[in-house]
């Protein structure tokens, strides 16, 4: 059998994130009611092992570290086909950079045990750095191949994966267990489905502490981040857009006209 | 303490079924509404998407979720096309009366196929003479042997068209007082599907009539006790029939306030959006209220359904509400929306045609009113 | 003459022996930023036949440059270059590390970040250093900028897009060391690069377009789309594109404007159907004119630009595409 982790993260749901913004006098976010949905990139990567399941005997962990609220997108993933999941969650965890959370999950991934391929979305909606995933197979010293956007050869021990590169891609061959980071180009992922849903009744999500780590306090969260986000400034604009009125017409025309007079036409 | 909240898998329900309607029938809702047709890709979709099966029992193929799950798929598939929840609503009260009054043998013959949708279903009563008076239907069976022959016409049957596997209500030839209801399907000879009704909204859901001509029927496609039919019909049709007009109506509220917000915000007037205006707000709050109301009174009908309450008269109180509401809605909407609200490239000129077709479907508000008048002097 | 402040260090990149863009740009800030520490700019450049090419290096800024040249580094291979860099980083002790956010940079940058166990900032779109010499790296988010910082660990980790920082004068006349670097042996082969494959894109280049055209979620379908791509064509311009329409599968990653895609700096830039969230916006570097269609007058997008179109894009731009045309062919004729 193999064993594939998948890794996820509850973020705010990306339809609705521009709505959080800085309060420009009291510098604190202003942040609305935004729901935690499954990192869209992640998506891609619980699709990644789903299909491989198809394929193949393949059980699927999914492991999440977040607030208790991301219990319900462990869930989600349950319902889209997952085998199980994990939730690292505790307060100590909080506030954790990519490398205190590549450390907690990769001690969770340890825990866990058995694994042969952990998939992770490439970057996350929210913070957009694209470190967790590498950091966690520098971490467990294993291979990473980061921006995977197609599986060419998933054989027992070895993979053979194109990923992204600046116009191309470049062809890997790695030997298991490896992480893989994956681009949107990979797949599409399903969508839930209703007996999906009820065959996640009976699947359970394990939650699991700091305790249950067993990983000193300095290591996580806060404590074990190296970065520290100091300040947070507002931006002033130095553009305040001239709104054209009229018909649709008259608006075309008068864009039509400024592009002449910038010299672009 | 009553709890008003929806469980963590119903909310997972409701996404799903918004996933599904954005992903798989939004794309053909332009389609549906140029060529009026029901789209091959949709009933598809909605099969393989196990939207049929949300009623079935698990024992005969289906998920056995039951009322609220149904409310919930329905209000998420109106919002993006009331004429697909309306064919989804009705393939529901076609299954109904097999679940509720159907043999073993008939559940086992129909319920798996019905539920993985590769068999399609309505139910029959209305006919010229009759629909919300269901006893003035002239559509008529006498018995032959151990066969029953049907001879008459239904009129303004959802699905009529794409249903294989159809119930139809049927009076006897010698006393008006008993009823019976078939299990007809596409293998027998003496019925066709005939004239084809182009409706003012929700194309893309077919409606049209159905002639019985010699109709034999073997006595196993009986549902319930022979004579005993318009109980079997009206159990139906008063709970699932009604709730799923319920369900219609909702996603028309939601997709009627939606799109009158991202419009005001868009429309320009006086330097402004018009959102900024008290009376484009006024009728902003007057849309939030009702559908707000409106949900309370369908999920709590819903509710009682899934306790296996009578819920017919509560359902008879949300389809008036929440049908009338979604006409208002869609009045409001393509008032708000001005001089655009009379362009078809514009959802809401179809919100408002849809809306029409909404109040007659499962009994006018008229009827509702009779409904509920009864239930109140009961 | 090692100071006891560490050296700024720059993680050169080169593809088919050609130093990119954003390895002199980062040399160029590396410069200042050592220059005010009072500590030397360091840069490593691993490849094949890359002997001159490091000579470029120490022409942009640099002061040392540890160069491995081996037919094993032609390609980026990651245990080789993580491991090499890594042990050297060991040796060395740098205070800050530099690494373009290309695809290479943005693998091997957290790599060696998480070996050395320390921080890296991710796309900074400023570097500077705050009153106690620390590396202060400005991202931006939620409207505004955080500034990052690595207070303990050294080096200081973080990845810049190309376009950021201007490209310095490279001066001939500079004099530095070159210092060879040996392959290891024993190195471990789990992985290992097999081929690299590089497609001709079509279009218009963004990075160097005087026109650049966005589009944005507003695009609502491939459809609406593929009329924001025939408005690039009509005014051959680049295509750019938000996040958001990378996530919906109409654009290619690599069209991506913005903190963790591509930096422009466009005579024209002509937003559609994007809300100018700041993580877009910071990818166009003083554009000398900004127009925004947006169909919310209340879009954040219309205090960042110079004229703002508020209706449907999908309406709007075949609309402007018809009136483009006319003013071409009345061109032509007149």
């Amino acid at each position: 059998m193999l064993n594939i982790i998948v890794c996820v993260k509850a973020v705010p749901d990306p339809k609705e994130a521009c709505n959080i913004k800085i309060d420009p006098h009291s510098k604190t976010l202003m942040r609305c009611d935004v729901p935690l949905v499954v990192n869209p990139l992640d998506k891609n990567a619980m699709e990644a092992a789903l299909q491989l399941k198809e394929q193949f005997d393949v059980h699927i962990s999914v492991l999440s570290m977040g607030p208790p609220e991301a219990g319900n997108i462990v869930k989600e993933c349950l319902a889209l086909g997952a085998d199980q999941g994990f939730l690292l969650c505790d307060p100590a965890f909080g506030g954790a950079d990519a490398y205190a959370t590549a450390f907690t999950l990769a001690k969770g991934i340890e825990k866990i045990g058995a694994y042969d391929v952990i998939i992770c979305g490439m970057a996350s909606s929210d913070g957009s750095t694209e470190w967790v995933g590498p950091e966690i197979a520098a971490i467990l010293n294993i291979p990473v191949v980061t921006m995977v956007k197609e599986i060419v050869e998933s054989d027992r021990d070895r993979w053979k994966v194109k990923a992204s590169l600046e116009n191309g891609y470049r062809l890997m061959q790695v030997k298991l267990p490896a992480v893989f980071t994956v681009t949107r180009d990979l797949n599409t992922p399903r969508t839930l489905s209703f007996s999906g849903i009820i065959k996640a009744r009976t699947k359970e999500i394990t939650r699991w502490a700091i305790s249950d780590l067993g990983v000193p306090a300095e290591a996580v969260g806060l404590k074990g981040s190296p970065t520290i986000v100091s300040e947070l400034s507002s931006t002033e604009s130095k553009r305040e857009a001239e709104i054209i009125a009229g018909t649709r017409e008259e608006k075309a025309e008068f864009l039509v006209q400024k592009l002449a007079d910038v010299g672009v036409l | 303490m009553i709890d008003f909240t929806f469980t963590e898998e119903q909310e997972m329900f409701r996404k799903a079924a918004s996933e599904f309607a954005e992903t798989s029938v939004a794309p053909h809702v332009a389609e549906m509404e140029k060529t009026g047709e029901v789209s091959d890709e949709v009933v598809k979709a909605l099969g393989e998407a196990e939207m049929m099966a949300l009623t079935i029992p698990e024992d005969f193929g289906g998920l056995g979720l039951g009322y609220t799950a149904r409310m919930i798929a329905l209000e998420e598939i109106s919002r993006i096309s009331v004429a697909t929840a309306m064919m989804l609503q009705v393939f529901a009260l076609g299954i109904e009366p097999i679940v509720q009054s159907g043999s073993d043998e008939l559940k086992k013959k129909y319920l798996p196929a019905l539920a993985k949708g590769e068999r399609l279903s309505t139910t029959a009563v209305t006919e010229a003479t009759g629909g919300s008076d269901p006893t003035g239907i002239r559509t008529s069976y006498k018995k032959d042997g151990d066969d029953f022959i049907v001879n008459g016409r239904k009129c303004f049957i959802t699905n009529s068209h794409i249903a294989d596997t159809i119930n139809i209500l049927t009076k006897s030839e010698d006393d008006p007082k008993l009823f019976c209801v078939f299990t007809i399907d596409r293998d027998m000879d003496g019925w066709r599907a005939t004239h084809k009704e182009h409706k003012v909204g929700m194309r893309g859901c077919n409606t049209g009539e159905l002639a019985f001509e010699n109709l034999r029927i073997p006595k196993s496609q009986l549902l319930g006790e022979e004579g005993k039919g318009l109980r079997v019909s009206m159990a139906a049709i008063g709970d699932v029939g009604r709730g799923g007009m319920v369900g219609c109506a909702l996603g028309l509220q939601v997709a009627c306030l939606e799109e009158s917000v991202k419009f005001a915000n868009e429309r320009i007037l006086y330097g402004k959006p018009i959102s900024a205006l008290p009376a484009i707000q006024n009728k902003l709050a007057e849309m939030k209220i009702e559908l707000e109301a409106g949900r309370l009174l369908a999920y709590r009908a819903a509710a009682l359904q899934d306790k296996g309450q009578r819920s017919s008269n509560e359902f008879a109180v949300a389809k008036y509400f929440t049908c009338e509401a979604a006409q208002k809605a869609a009045k409001m909407a393509v008032d708000i929306h001005g001089g655009y609200g009379c362009m078809e490239e514009y959802a809401v000129t179809r919100f408002l045609r849809d809306s029409f077709v909404l109040g007659p479907s499962a009994g006018t508000s008229d009827i509702m009113k009779v409904i509920i008048g009864r239930w109140v002097l009961a | 003459m090692e100071n006891s402040q560490g050296s700024v260090w720059v993680l050169a990149e080169q593809i088919d022996c050609q130093i990119l863009g954003v390895s002199f740009q980062l040399i160029g800030q590396a410069r200042k930023l050592a220059d005010e520490l009072g500590t030397s700019v360091e840069s490593v450049l691993l490849g094949d036949h890359i002997q001159e090419q490091a000579r470029l290096l120490i022409a942009a800024g640099a002061d040392k440059v540890y160069l491995g040249n081996s037919p094993q580094l032609e390609f980026y291979q990651p245990e080789i270059y993580c491991e090499m860099i890594v042990n050297l980083a060991r040796e060395r002790q740098p205070a800050i590390m530099l690494i373009g956010s290309t695809f290479m940079g943005r693998e091997l940058a957290p790599l060696v970040a998480a070996r050395l166990q320390t921080g890296l900032t991710a796309h900074c779109i400023d570097l500077v250093l705050d009153e106690n010499k620390i590396l202060d790296a400005k991202i931006p988010a939620y409207g505004g900028l955080l500034s990052i910082m690595c207070p303990q660990k050294r080096p200081q980790m973080a990845t810049v897009a190309q376009g950021v920082f201007p490209k310095p004068e490279l001066d001939e006349t500079r004099t530095g060391e070159i210092i060879p670097l040996d392959v290891p042996v024993d190195i471990s082969r789990r992985i290992q690069t097999l081929e690299v494959v590089r497609e001709a894109t079509d279009g218009v280049a963004l990075e160097s377009a005087p026109v650049v055209v966005a589009g944005g979620a507003g695009a609502g379908d491939p459809e609406g789309w593929s009329k924001i791509a025939d408005l690039a064509r009509a005014l051959n311009a680049a295509l750019g594109s938000t996040r958001p329409a990378v996530d919906e599968g109409w654009a290619d990653l690599e069209t991506m404007i913005g903190q963790s895609g591509k930096v422009v700096s466009p005579e024209l830039y002509i937003g559609v159907g994007l809300s100018g969230e700041q993580q877009h916006m910071v990818g166009i570097n003083n554009a000398q004119v900004m127009v925004a269609i947006n169909n919310d007058a209340k879009s954040p997008v219309f205090e960042q630009v110079d004229y703002g179109i508020v209706d449907d894009c999908r309406e709007f731009v075949p609309a402007l595409i018809k009136k483009i045309k006319e003013y071409q062919e009345k061109k032509v004729t007149c």
